[in-house]
């Protein structure tokens, strides 16, 4: 990286902190499902602008209700201009246009790193806490977490029990490197996704030979059809009989605080099921 | 005839090789070394009989559809491009399984999705016989290529407006064709549909021989032209909306395989029906064999295969039409 690009970069990632220094935000606008899990966890209602529209039917169930408190977005450039936000926060993959507009409107946008383990849950939420003014909330969010992975760590020596996060459709199998991953380990199970990096890739076939105990199905969209949810009453896997949790997909791909309490439930149905099994 | 049957005969022995190479091949193949344990056994039975021996039927059924369809319909049309792909009717039966799918009819009632699949077909088959239609080879090939862009941009539609952003991503997947993962069901689904058209794709030998002399030779020799264009429309809709309904888009089949088989049995058309159909299930049986074999994470999809080995032979063929033609 030249010095020229590195400047620049800096002067990019200060934007945010110059701009926040002064009055906090009051119409924030986020353009990512994980940014609408961590606001509506981090402010009050009436400092957000919109969030996603997968907010609602995606999000974190047990924060729906204030999701539809709150106007969304389809993350279009123009829509997002004209809710005259202060303060806008993205995934990483903001296109060119939306950037090049909210610069030249001189709003600033705040894009957030993808992050997977804890330490990054850490690092990111400490980042967009700092941005809305809401600091000390943001300490006590992953104070809970924490508190979460210590209960957690307490049970370790259960054994662990072999999971497979199994949509249905085969080629969108969480690996390693995933928060899934991430929330399986530290509910005590083996993800056996993880011999791949990052999402993998079983048939029906290799969902027998990896001998999973419990598949775990992800639930997108799930009252309406798709071939997916036809692929899982596939007879092979009838016949197998395996146990199967649902779990909502979108949430367990969020790397927020929350995801500590999802593996603390998490590790509560595995025992259920642990208990019942011969 | 000789060398007909001896072609058969050939065709009839690879298959017999490539069918028990699919059974023994997948992406767990290495359970076949011998189970170890009861339940290691259990496995393997339930692999080989809930798994890869509904893939190798459906591979057949699907193959000999795609190869029949092709062999009646450049007969009928009297044109070396002929194809189900390049007619527009894979499309129009795509459409019609997509319709099925996603407005959650095929959850209701499972029969719904090779039905609508072959009414897809039909409309299509339909459409690209009416337009073009005695208008020579690029004529109905234009047709082909008309009807095919209007059912895609209703597949396309159909997914703007699906309930289920993930169907996007789901159906584009679909659409590349793949045996993968489907069970008994599907090929019960299929099979009653599929093997109807092809009986009737069969039949229509006569009449196409009698065709190939020309329109007017054909009626003087007491061929009825309506009920033959009839028979193939319905025998192709059957077959190959059916076919398509539960596998998804596999192109070039039935390309390919009446202009393998021609240079053994003869231009004869109503010769090229069986051993196209046959050339039909060992091509799509070895492609199928290859997306597992190849080494690649995710499987390579059986549609994307075909067309990649299809589309060369296509270029050719219009290469050599080109320099053949005055």
């Amino acid at each position: 990286m030249s010095l020229r690009t590195l400047s620049a970069a800096m002067l990019l990632a200060a934007i945010p902190a110059v701009c926040m220094a002064a009055e906090p935000p009051r119409r924030i606008v986020s353009l990512n499902l994980c940014v609408d899990q961590l606001l509506l966890q981090l402010v009050p209602n009436g400092r957000i602008a919109s969030l996603t529209w997968l907010s609602r039917t995606e999000g974190d169930p047990q924060l729906l209700p204030l999701a539809f408190a709150v106007p969304v977005n389809h993350g279009g450039a123009e829509e997002v201009l004209a809710a005259h936000p202060d303060l806008v926060i993205a995934g990483r993959f903001t296109t060119g246009t939306t950037r090049r507009l909210l610069q030249s409107a001189g709003v600033p946008l705040l894009e957030i790193e993808p992050a997977s383990d804890w330490e990054g849950i850490r690092r990111t939420t400490r980042q967009i806490a700092e941005a809305v003014h809401a600091s000390a909330r943001g300490e006590e969010l992953i104070a809970a977490m924490d508190a979460d992975l210590a209960r957690l760590h307490s049970r370790q020596d259960r054994a662990p029990v072999r999971v497979i996060g199994w949509g249905g459709s085969g080629d969108d199998v969480p690996g390693r490197d995933t928060v899934f991953n991430t929330i399986l380990e530290a509910a005590g199970a083996i993800n056996l996704g993880a011999r791949d990096k990052g999402p993998s890739s079983f048939d029906i076939e290799q969902v027998l030979l990896s001998h999973p105990q419990v598949l775990m199905r992800g639930a997108t969209y799930a009252s309406s059809p798709a071939l997916r949810n036809r692929i899982a009453e596939h007879p092979a896997l009838r016949a197998q009989g395996y146990r199967t949790l649902t779990y909502p997909e979108a949430v367990y791909g969020c790397a927020v605080p929350r995801a500590a309490s999802l593996a603390v439930q998490l590790a509560k149905e595995l025992d259920g099921l642990r208990g019942g099994s011969p | 005839m000789k060398r007909g049957t001896r072609l058969v005969m050939v065709m009839s022995a690879m298959l017999l090789v490539l069918a028990a190479a699919s059974l023994a091949t997948g992406r767990g193949g290495h359970l076949l070394s011998g189970p170890t344990d009861e339940a290691e056994a259990r496995l393997l039975r339930l692999i080989l009989w809930e798994l890869r021996l509904p893939r190798l039927v459906l591979a057949l059924l699907v193959g000999a559809a795609l190869g029949l369809s092709g062999a009646v319909l450049q007969g009928l049309t009297r044109n070396p491009l002929a194809e189900p792909g390049l007619l527009g009717v894979s499309s129009g039966a795509a459409l019609g399984a997509v319709i099925a799918i996603y407005t959650g009819l095929g959850f209701l009632w499972s029969l719904s999705i090779p039905l609508l699949g072959l009414a897809g077909a039909f409309g299509a088959t339909a459409l690209t016989l009416t337009l073009g239609g005695g208008g020579g080879v690029l004529v109905l090939i234009l047709a082909g290529a008309a009807v095919s862009g209007l059912m895609l941009a209703g597949t396309a539609l159909a997914l703007n407006l699906a309930p289920n952003p993930y169907a996007a991503y789901e159906i584009t997947q679909w659409m590349m064709g793949s045996l993968a993962d489907r069970s008994w069901h599907e090929v019960l689904l299929a099979a009653p549909f599929v093997l109807a058209g092809s009986a009737l794709l069969l039949s229509t030998g006569r009449g196409l021989d009698a065709l190939s002399l020309g329109e007017l030779q054909a009626t003087s020799l007491g061929v009825d032209l309506a009920r033959l264009r009839r028979r193939v429309l319905l025998g192709t809709a059957l077959a190959v909306g059916a076919a398509t309904a539960v596998t998804g888009a596999i192109g070039f089949i039935g390309l390919l395989a009446p202009h393998l088989v021609r240079a053994r049995v003869g231009h004869q058309p109503g010769r090229v029906l069986w051993p196209a159909a046959l050339c039909g299930a060992l091509l799509l049986l070895a492609a199928d064999l290859a997306t597992r074999v190849v080494p690649l994470q995710p499987e390579l999809k059986l549609g994307v295969l075909t067309a990649l080995v299809g589309t060369p032979f296509f270029l050719w063929l219009v290469w050599r039409m080109k320099r053949v033609a005055p």
